[in-house]
């Protein structure tokens, strides 16, 4: 049998690996791993239940036909998860504004509403709340400059266009920005 | 790149929004900066706090049975119905495959045709009938600077087992390492093993997948300095 050369090492480059090849147990470990972080930021991006169970399925598949390509030299695996279903949602979202436009040259409604229902309104106040607590040792340039980057995608020269900064302070901030929540969150967890 | 150089870039090469090049040239400091190192797994806890504080959120109950079934269904198409098994079809394909591979001496690959191929991989359609594959395309790499540079890349579509490229190159007088990566779009590459030049200016490097490889067209070939060949696959 012809194998894949990997440059992986680790339980994770193993596990992937072992997905790769069809393992129901380590499709279900990434399952238990993932998905509440997956799902959450469908829940985040897109506003809506049956989105994000689209998205963690449609990360899922995407991870299958290119797990091949992870490689754990390359960084870790949650974030590679991150970004594989932070790409998704952007794309879901601009088929979304497509569809509008579509809809509204049509004449057409659509009758199905994007608007999140009570369980929904429930758990993005939720996620705001713990976010906002997060965040809180950020200034405000520094919070915009990360959801621009994490959420958007967006690269430094664009977070810098759209805040009108310098490109070298957006770059200081997004990079300020992640340090300072892992010792934020670092120090709650040790007070709790 | 000097360590103050990468550390501004790390944040970006974390959210993955560094282009190709420069991600590259960040990857290959952090190999060898421990230092950098640091600062990169300390940005991904942030990533990963920013992450679990932000968005985590424990699906519906049921997610978890429509998402493995839906796995369970790429797994069984990706298992040939009918397509050649056991040993003998490894041995079938090794041997198609080694043919193929003996075929790709300079200045075959602007003639491949299926009768070059031998035996069992006489004709094409037997060949590709052998390995079970969708298609096989070839191209030409061309040198994006004054340098001396001949290469060949050819990829084997594959639906039912492993894909596979091979990508060839000779440069009289080259030292060192290069940098290989196969290109469907912006957003979407496979970086091969870089390959190394041997005495007599040649090199090559390889990769095999269960990866679906139809939607990349391009083969790159580059280093710090930037592109020093690239070339475009077509079917043979």
């Amino acid at each position: 049998m012809l194998t894949v050369r990997s440059k992986g090492r680790g339980t994770d480059a193993a596990l992937m690996r072992a997905f790769a090849a069809g393992d129901t147990a380590a499709a279900a470990e990434l399952y238990r791993r993932f998905a509440s972080r997956v799902y959450g930021l469908g829940i985040v991006m897109l506003g809506n239940d049956a989105a994000a169970q689209d998205l963690v399925q449609d990360t899922f598949v995407k991870l299958w036909r290119s797990a091949g390509n992870y490689d754990a030299a390359r960084g870790r695996l949650e974030t590679w998860i991150l970004l594989v279903a932070r790409s998704l949602a952007i794309d879901a979202l601009r088929r979304r504004v497509l569809d509008a436009r579509v809809l509204e040259r049509s004449g057409l409604r659509n009758e199905a509403s994007e608007d999140p229902g009570p369980e929904d309104h429930a758990a993005t106040a939720d996620l705001s709340d713990r976010a906002r607590r997060a965040m809180e040792t950020l200034s405000d340039g520094q919070r915009a400059a990360l959801e621009l980057a994490y959420f958007g995608g967006k690269t430094s020269a664009e977070v810098a266009e759209l805040e009108g900064i310098p490109v070298g302070t957006a770059k200081t901030r997004i990079r300020t920005a992640l340090l300072k929540l892992r010792e934020a969150l670092e120090e709650r967890q040790r007070e709790v | 790149m000097r360590c103050d150089e990468v550390r501004e870039q790390l944040a970006e090469h974390m959210l993955g929004t560094l282009d190709e090049i420069g991600d590259a040239a960040v990857r290959r400091h952090l190999r060898g900066c421990a230092g950098c190192r640091a600062e990169s797994a300390a940005l991904a806890e942030g990533v990963s706090t920013f992450a679990r504080a932000a968005h985590d959120v424990e699906p519906p109950a049921g997610l978890s049975d429509r998402v493995l079934a839906v796995l369970e269904e790429e797994w069984a198409e990706a298992v040939p119905a009918g397509g050649p098994r056991g040993r003998g079809a490894w041995a079938a394909r090794a041997a198609a495959a080694a043919a193929l591979v003996a075929a790709l001496t300079w200045g075959v690959i602007s003639t491949i045709r299926a009768e070059r191929f031998e035996e069992a991989a006489g004709r094409y359609e037997t060949f590709l009938g052998v390995l079970g594959g969708e298609d096989v395309r070839v191209g030409e790499l061309h040198a994006a600077g004054p340098q001396v540079l001949r290469g060949s890349a050819v990829i084997y579509d594959s639906k039912v087992g492993q894909s596979w490229v091979l990508v060839l190159v000779r440069a009289p007088g080259w030292e060192g390492a290069v940098n290989v990566t196969l290109v469907a779009d912006e957003d979407v590459r496979i970086d091969l093993h870089p390959m190394e030049f041997g005495p007599g200016g040649e090199a090559s490097t390889w990769l095999v997948t269960s990866s679906d490889l139809t939607a990349f067209e391009r083969v790159n070939v580059w280093d710090e300095t930037g592109l020093i060949a690239s070339g475009h696959v077509e079917r043979a």
